[in-house]
């Protein structure tokens, strides 16, 4: 063990002695954000939601309901289009629209007669922050739908059920006590209606901020694990360096062999990793609000996961038959994993099906898990199978790559 | 203590080493002798892990290379042929990490390391990163990282290569004092005079078989005290030349080949008239004859018929 921290240790100062790949790990993707978000800011290209909503009620109430997103501030932020129900899943599932919105039949009469009803918001997976957007403004909506009846209702019932039976229409003193109340109804009601849980445009600006910080949140997530992946990348070839250098055969014969040396070199990528997440992750942190208990769990998964994806290139330099070609095929992989993954464009502006191939590669896979300890999502359900599965590649990776390094490998 | 027992690598098909098999003893210097592609790099990995005999045993300090790797390799000290360093990092930094691998720690460790320092004369740049030192300096530091940890056995190949003859004799001085001090010293080489002045014991080596072991004395008894002569000129075919020699006490053609030929022959310089004349005699022509007394160089040529050269 002690040899193992000597080796890390070792192979730290030699990173540290010569920083320009350090700084290009780091620099590139802190570009790319940096870049990002000045064009954000210029608000030019703020992504619209498209809502498809369904309104199988056809009533006033339902018409209100998707009215409010083609108003004001909103209409800006989201495009809602109507489109029959068969219409409206086929497209979500093809990820086509970030939601679909299914207004029930007779939903109006439900809300007017205090009735239960259910809104069905279905969500596009392939996209996170502007369906939970539309998710937020919803159930604003039934709020607001929720405070209509509790104050309105029984007159609103009243004339939802017609006139008593027999009568030709309703009496003058119902017509009159029903105004008198209704009339007290609405100067209450303004009191509702207008005050912020109703005020659409308060509340759609305060969204507007939500989705900027999001947006931020998202690129910087992607940006952050470009960095671990050109690391991961970029340190993987100094098992070549070692081989030209001498000392991998001669660590060879040290009584650790091939298990402490590679282990060695892992624990360096590990720390080096967890330096940078350490630090990237906290800046993050400060400046896009993550919760700051998220940081340490989230940085130990990107170290991880950043050690995994070193032994994965690792395997590929060593079954490469020179440095030059290791780095071109690692190379040649590392670009459709940076690419697809996640970790250049995020999923979220990725087509659907291009997000689901990216969510499946490793890098890809490792920043979704990330994304949710960033955020609080993730759940012991999730991480402990993910944790394992990691631990597992590791295992298997670095065996394979000691199998390699001792067989073919060096006797070249 | 080194015991290699029919000793077998190949290399797909090449046969790097043929059976060898040999004892080295603590407190001495054995020599591993035999030109480039010999199979020395390919013994020394046997010995020290890098590389898996296709057949035979080879035992460190009693310990199976292959069988107890680990405990083999803690009892080795290693100077590749090729330097094992690492640039960017000082000599102190180096030695550091390989001594780390045997354990060694706190104060042990950095008396050990400031010893090796000294003994190697580069204390004075025991700070500065290695890619600033010379040559020979390199060397001494890759001879400093393979004793910085004390091994009871130590594995030198070919050190001396491309290295200024003050540092060549100042390692040579090392490795000697390694030997005094208890040391199983392995030395391989293919510097004849290296090999007279340093080993205690040798095997001479060629195409992966061992050809010839004992001490200098007795590997000398085996030239049976005879001279060697080098004549270049124009001669009759082998058999001629041979039967012409039969008239001379004790010559015996080496080498034939055209334009050259080497005899061996007690006394040379006495009967050289007398060789001379027979050779004459069978229409040979003699431009120039040059005189060895018996040393490796002739005895290797004597025991693989050719000159043992870079
Ligand atoms: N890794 C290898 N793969 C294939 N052949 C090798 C390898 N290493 C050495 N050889 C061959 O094995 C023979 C012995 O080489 P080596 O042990 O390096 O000799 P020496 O050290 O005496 O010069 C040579 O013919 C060499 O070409
Ligand atoms: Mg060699």
């Amino acid at each position: 063990m002690r040899y193992v921290w000597a080796a890390a240790l070792k192979d730290i100062r030699r990173r540290l002695r010569d920083p320009l790949a350090l700084l290009i790990w780091l620099g590139i993707p802190f570009v790319i954000l940096a870049l990002l978000s000045l064009v954000f800011r210029g608000g030019e290209i703020s992504p619209q939601a498209r809502l498809l909503v369904v309104d199988q009620d056809d009533s006033m109430v339902s018409g209100l309901l998707v009215g409010v997103f083609a108003q004001g501030d909103m209409a800006q932020l989201v495009q809602a289009e109507e489109v029959s129900e068969e219409e409206g899943r086929r497209r979500i599932d093809e990820g086509d629209g970030s939601a679909l919105l299914i207004i029930p039949e007779q939903f109006g009469n439900a809300v007017l007669t205090s009735q239960p009803t259910r809104l069905t918001l279905l969500t596009n997976p392939s996209q996170s922050i502007l369906p939970s957007i539309l998710e937020e403004i919803l159930s604003l909506l039934v709020d607001a739908v929720f405070y209509l009846q509790r104050l309105a209702g029984e007159p609103l019932a009243a004339f939802a059920s017609g006139p008593p039976e027999g009568a030709a229409g309703f009496s003058d003193p119902f017509i009159a006590a029903t105004s008198i109340e209704i009339n007290q109804l609405m100067t209450s009601l303004t009191e509702y209606l207008n005050p912020p849980r109703l005020d659409v445009s308060i509340e759609i600006e305060e969204s507007e901020e939500h989705k900027s910080l999001n947006l931020g949140a998202l690129f910087f997530q992607s940006m952050f694990f470009l960095a671990i992946l050109f690391a991961a990348q970029g340190m993987s070839d100094d098992v070549w360096v070692e081989h030209r250098l001498g000392t991998l055969r001669r660590a060879l014969t040290l009584p650790p062999g091939v298990g402490g040396f590679l282990a060695g070199k892992l624990l360096a990528g590990f720390l080096l990793m967890l330096a940078m997440a350490v630090a990237g992750i906290s800046a993050g942190a400060a400046i896009y609000g993550f919760p700051a208990a998220n940081v340490a769990p989230s940085a130990l998964w990107a170290a991880t996961s950043g050690m995994a994806l070193l032994v994965l290139f690792l395997l590929l330099q060593l079954f490469a038959t020179s440095q030059r070609a290791g780095s071109i095929l690692s190379t040649l992989v590392l670009f459709p994993m940076m690419m697809l993954g996640g970790t250049f464009f995020p999923f979220e502006a990725m087509p659907g099906w291009m997000a689901a191939i990216g969510r499946r590669m490793p890098n890809g896979w490792a920043l979704e898990r990330l994304k949710e300890l960033l955020s609080g999502s993730a759940t012991a359900e999730t991480m402990l199978p993910a944790t394992a599965a990691l631990l597992a590649t590791l295992v298997v990776g670095t065996w394979l790559a000691a199998r390699r390094l001792r067989g073919g490998f060096v006797g070249r | 203590m080194i015991e290699v027992e029919e000793l077998r690598k190949e290399y797909g098909d090449l046969v790097a080493v043929d059976g060898v098999s040999f004892t080295a003893q603590g407190g001495a210097v054995f020599g591993l002798l035999g030109p480039n592609g010999a199979g020395k790099t390919t013994t020394i990995g046997c010995i020290s892990g890098l590389r898996q005999p296709t057949a035979g045993r080879v035992r460190v300090m009693g310990h199976d290379v292959v069988f107890e790797g680990p405990a083999s390799r803690a009892r080795l000290g290693v100077v590749p042929q090729d330097l094992a360093l690492y640039e960017e990092l000082s000599a102190t930094e180096n030695l550091l990490y390989w001594a780390s691998a045997y354990g060694l720690r706190g104060a042990a460790l950095k008396k050990r390391i400031t010893e090796s320092l000294e003994v190697t004369g580069l204390l004075d740049r025991a700070r500065e990163p290695v890619k600033r030192f010379s040559g020979g300096m390199k060397r001494r530091l890759n001879f400093a990282c393979g004793i910085v940890h004390e091994p009871q056995v130590l594995l030198l190949d070919e050190p001396t290569v491309g290295v200024d003859p003050q540092s060549r004799v100042r390692l040579q001085e090392l490795v000697k004092a390694q030997a005094a001090a208890g040391t199983c010293v392995l030395y391989t080489t293919h510097y004849m005079e290296e090999a007279e002045t340093l080993c205690d014991r040798l095997a001479i080596v060629d195409h992966g078989k061992l050809i010839a072991q004992g001490s200098l004395n007795e590997l000398r008894a085996m030239l049976g005290e005879r001279d060697l002569l080098r004549l270049s000129g124009r001669f009759p075919s082998e058999a001629q030349i041979a039967a012409a020699l039969a008239g001379v006490e004790g010559a015996e053609i080496v080498q034939a080949e055209e334009g050259s030929l080497i005899v061996a022959a007690p006394q040379a310089s006495r009967e050289l008239p007398a060789l001379l004349a027979a050779l004459t005699r069978v229409g040979a022509e003699v431009w120039e004859t040059t005189m060895t007394r018996p040393s490796l160089e002739t005895l290797f040529i004597k025991l693989t018929g050719k000159e043992l050269r870079e």
